[in-house]
């Protein structure tokens, strides 16, 4: 059973795979190896991340880091990999922006493999498409199979936007926040999601393009 | 026969041990609930049990005021066991199943082992493996409205 999230990120790497080969512009050289770096190194850090919000100590309980289903930082996790992707790829100029939709297609595909993992319903709801969990009445909202169904349109519309300097990066980070954003209310939770992240994450993704074009920034003195 | 473990303390030796309960026993505790109960069989051996222990936690603190939190510590020395309370603080009735019988009895495999029961301990769901907090979460919002 600990090995359906497995089938998940199988899932997730074979649709950012498919998104590199249908979006091809500008793609730099080894960049589904890169994507895929750039994740599991993401996942260390934002499993890092929660243990130590959990109190649980990383250094003591070493073995306790490759547990992901224990929590993963989302935003730990996201800044690692946008981070490690841009250090990964610093010398293509148009990197970030020309691998941005099959990153967003990518997460999709994560998020559509709550079908192995049994794990697609959130918040009760009568709506005709609504399923209930094994021997429960109460019908449910597939809020995952919404969320996969959101970001595979997301990236899509990423693909579609212009080349200026970071504008499909910053708006592959706001549909993805955006689309976390509206289908929280949706999942039942515990903690409480990260809300405040994905606010962030859209006003982040929306500002990124003038950040780019800035006096100071990267697009400044070699405009696209 | 149960025991609220209070405030976490060192290694746990000041705990007092686990009650060992029968598979027999254990039905007839979760038959004289009147709310649903959530059961996590755990062991201090057990690594995912403890990524699992912080999310039980917080949990307990969200729905224990509807929801019975138990664990049932498998396959375990008493020693262990309180020390795994003592550093989680898993505020929760425990109970020592050296025999494993309960999981055994349920039909769950491996460990850790999350079960959801119905008020009076009609057995609903089973989680085997690290369960995630939505998935805690959803499974927990779901017996509770059987309990209502």
């Amino acid at each position: 059973m600990e090995f359906t999230l497995l089938w998940a990120v199988l899932t997730a790497a074979a649709l950012a795979w498919f998104g590199l080969r249908i979006w091809p512009e500008r793609v730099p050289a080894h960049a589904l190896d890169r994507l895929l770096g750039a994740g599991i190194t993401a996942l260390v850090a934002g499993r890092l991340v929660a243990m130590i919000a959990q109190g649980v100590n990383p250094l003591t309980a070493p073995g306790d880091i490759i547990v992901i289903r224990g929590g993963v930082s989302t935003a730990a996790a996201a800044l690692v990999f946008i981070a490690t992707l841009a250090w990964t790829t610093r010398s293509a100029r148009d990197a970030l922006d020309a691998v941005a939709p099959a990153t967003v297609l990518a997460l999709a595909g994560w998020h559509a493999g709550c079908v192995w993992r049994g794990a697609c319903l959130g918040s009760v709801s009568d709506l005709p498409w609504a399923w209930a969990l094994p021997g429960s009445q109460a019908t449910r909202h597939p809020v995952e199979i919404y969320t996969a169904t959101a970001l595979a349109l997301g990236a899509w519309v990423v693909s579609r936007l212009g080349w200026r300097l970071w504008a499909r990066a910053g708006a592959a980070l706001a549909v993805i926040s955006a689309v976390r954003l509206l289908t929280e209310t949706l999942r039942p939770s515990i903690t409480g999601g990260p809300i405040a992240w994905y606010i962030a994450g859209v006003v982040i993704g929306l500002i990124a393009p003038l950040v780019a074009r800035a006096p100071w920034g990267p697009g400044a003195r070699a405009p696209t | 026969m149960a025991i609220a473990c209070g405030e976490p303390a060192g290694d746990g030796s000041d705990l007092a041990d686990l009650p060992e309960i029968t598979a027999e026993e254990f039905a007839a505790h979760l038959e004289a609930l009147e709310r649903p109960a959530v059961v996590n069989v755990w062991a201090s051996w057990c690594m995912p049990c403890r990524s699992e222990a912080p999310l039980l936690n917080r949990a307990h603190a969200e729905y224990g005021d509807r929801v019975e939190f138990i664990g049932i510590d498998v396959q375990d020395s008493q020693a262990g066991a309180k020390q795994f309370l003592a550093e989680f603080g898993l505020e929760f009735t425990h109970f020592f199943d050296r025999d494993r019988v309960i999981p055994n009895h349920y039909g769950g495999f491996g460990t850790p082992i999350t079960f959801f029961f119905a008020p009076h301990g009609e057995l609903m769901r089973t989680h085997n493996g690290v369960i995630d907090e939505q998935t805690l979460a959803v499974n927990l919002d779901d017996v509770t409205r059987v309990g209502q």
